[in-house]
């Protein structure tokens, strides 16, 4: 209908909707990363006790072009013993993963840029490709840091992936499709007339959330568990032999991957584009989706502001001892729903499965396995 | 069918690079790229599926595991390895020729192998019954074998660095 409307060929139509494919992705990503690096550095500095970047622009809001400018022109220096090949390679394979990952999330009621089948499987799948281009980071750089920071990173990444797809899976297993515009249009509807259905107001939802959460702050090295990049211990980790763009490249799919996959919890967990209360669905699908990821980001932003680093061993520990079995416990939970009809029976039969285990282990998780306290030699 | 075949090629030099490489990291992301190549390759003839695990499992995971326990293990001299290679040819090529013979004799029309349906695209569900139902002792058997060999690499893991200290 659109076709004959528009009298064009239905080869243009396919090359404009590939175009406005592609346009949302970069171009709605790059502004909102180079917007993120402000509102990052903004949101410290008010924590802190600071003013933040002010000196571009009123209230420094031309500091990611100032940035820019200078990433651009700064010097691209490769390390004498530095594999170039694999160099040059690693900071665009870390990017392109984040691109693709974002073109299958559905941004609002019509706007999916590339609706698959199996997107949750493509997120996934290209996802992974992200670790062996930290290894080629780190490796080809020639030198002890990256090292060490690509062997953290793809440790962390390796063992919070699994808690992460775990609990993704739980809602596969209740949508029963891969495809993330189905799952989200099956979080419609209300419950006795203006309570959303979203999968996190479900027993194993609620646990399912907050493991997804954590398991995504470390997939996306943010602060507490952003040991691969530990500053004040390995330089700064993969990264430490880059400079000027490649540095930028690395910076951006860091910040892609964080949108990425925060766009991937509100559509599994938080219902995606729709509306939270019935009188409020008049307000256009990709506003409320794109609301929910400002509030999430700010969350992501407040964590970082207020929670110290954890140590490797702590990051290790809390991934195997307890997010696994838990999201290993929502998936059971997530069956039981299924099975029990998804009704109050099954609040009944679902709440104790996540819940009494979950209290248990934190229990024990705190009593015995927290590492020592900590004892201040010099601080007396 | 030029694609396919175009990217067959890729993967066969990628694969021989795997092999030739003289360092073992250079020789893991080699592996990496044939193994991808392969998920190319299945997205190209239209099996969605397949390729995506391909990608998401070979990849991700046993890319980064021949990488780590290329790290962990004793790292061997390249010119020990250079002078290796002719036993490693002979080796190689008589484990493999069987393996080619059986594939020639296949494709040149030997054996029927002609599926019942040519449609790579089973749908998801489908998939996931079979493997529950007709095929369960396959996966239970598979995923013993799987705890055996994670139990085993933690020993592993472990005697070695008994042995370091």
């Amino acid at each position: 209908m659109l076709l004959e409307f528009l009298k064009m060929p239905a080869w243009l139509v396919t090359l404009g909707g590939l175009a406005a494919a592609a346009g949302t992705v970069v171009g709605v990503f790059l502004g909102g990363f180079a917007l993120l690096s402000l509102i990052e550095r903004k949101t410290l500095a008010r924590v802190q006790n600071r003013i933040g970047p002010n000196r571009a622009g009123p209230f420094g809001i031309f500091q990611p072009v100032a940035d820019g400018i200078k990433m651009l022109t700064k010097e691209d220096i490769v390390p004498a013993k530095a594999e170039w090949l694999l160099h040059l390679l690693a900071p665009i394979l870390i990017v392109v993963p984040s691109i693709l990952a974002l073109g299958v999330i559905p941004y609002g009621r019509e706007w999916t840029p590339v609706p698959l089948e199996l997107g949750l499987l493509l997120f996934f799948a290209v996802g992974s490709v992200t670790e062996v281009a930290i290894f080629m980071a780190g490796w080809s750089s020639g030198s002890k840091f990256p090292m060490l920071g690509a062997m953290r990173a793809i440790s962390q990444l390796v063992s919070y992936e699994i808690p992460l797809v775990a609990s993704a899976l739980a809602v596969v297993m209740i949508s029963g499709t891969l495809s993330l515009p189905e799952i989200v249009a099956q979080q419609g509807g209300w419950t006795f007339g203006f309570l959303p259905q979203w999968n996190i107001f479900s027993p194993w939802g609620l646990v399912g959330g907050i493991v997804f959460f954590i398991a995504a702050i470390a997939e996306a090295n943010r602060t507490p568990f952003d040991l691969p990049e530990g500053e004040s211990e390995i330089v700064a980790g993969h990264m430490t032999e880059y400079s000027g763009f490649k540095y930028a490249l690395f910076f951006m799919g860091e910040y892609l991957g964080l949108f990425a996959v925060s766009g991937l919890f509100i559509t599994l967990f938080l219902g995606g584009w729709q509306a939270p209360l019935p009188f409020l669905e008049f307000i256009p699908s990709w506003i409320w989706f794109f609301g929910k990821l400002a509030v999430l980001i700010f969350f992501f932003l407040w964590i970082r502001a207020t929670y110290p680093r954890v140590r490797i061993d702590q990051l290790m520990r809390f991934a195997w001892l307890f997010l696994i079995p838990t999201s290993l416990l929502v998936t059971v939970a997530a069956g039981l729903w299924h099975v029990t009809g998804r009704g109050i029976v099954s609040w009944v039969v679902c709440l104790p499965v996540v819940a009494i285990p979950w209290v248990i282990a934190a229990v024990i998780f705190n009593r015995r396995l927290a590492p020592a306290t900590r004892t201040y030699h010099f601080a007396e | 069918m030029i694609v396919p075949l175009l990217l067959s090629i890729l993967m066969i030099l990628a694969a021989s690079a795997a092999v030739w490489m003289a360092k073992p990291v250079h020789a893991g992301l080699s592996l990496a790229l044939t193994l991808s190549i392969a998920a190319v390759i299945y997205l190209v003839l239209g099996a969605d599926f397949i390729g995506l695990v391909q990608l998401m499992v070979y990849v991700g995971a046993v890319a980064v595991l021949i990488v780590f326990s290329l790290l962990i293990t004793r790292r061997r001299d390249e010119e020990e390895e250079r002078s290796l290679r002719p036993k490693a040819l002979v080796m190689g090529f008589g484990c493999v020729l069987p393996l080619l013979a059986v594939l020639a004799y296949a494709v040149t029309g030997g054996i029927d192998i002609k599926p019942d349906r040519w449609e790579p695209a089973l749908p998801l569900q489908e998939l996931g019954k079979a493997l529950f139902t007709d095929y369960a002792p396959a996966v239970l058997a598979i995923g013993v074998l799987l705890t055996a060999v994670m139990i085993g690499a933690a020993l592993f893991a472990r005697e070695t660095r008994k042995e370091t200290k």
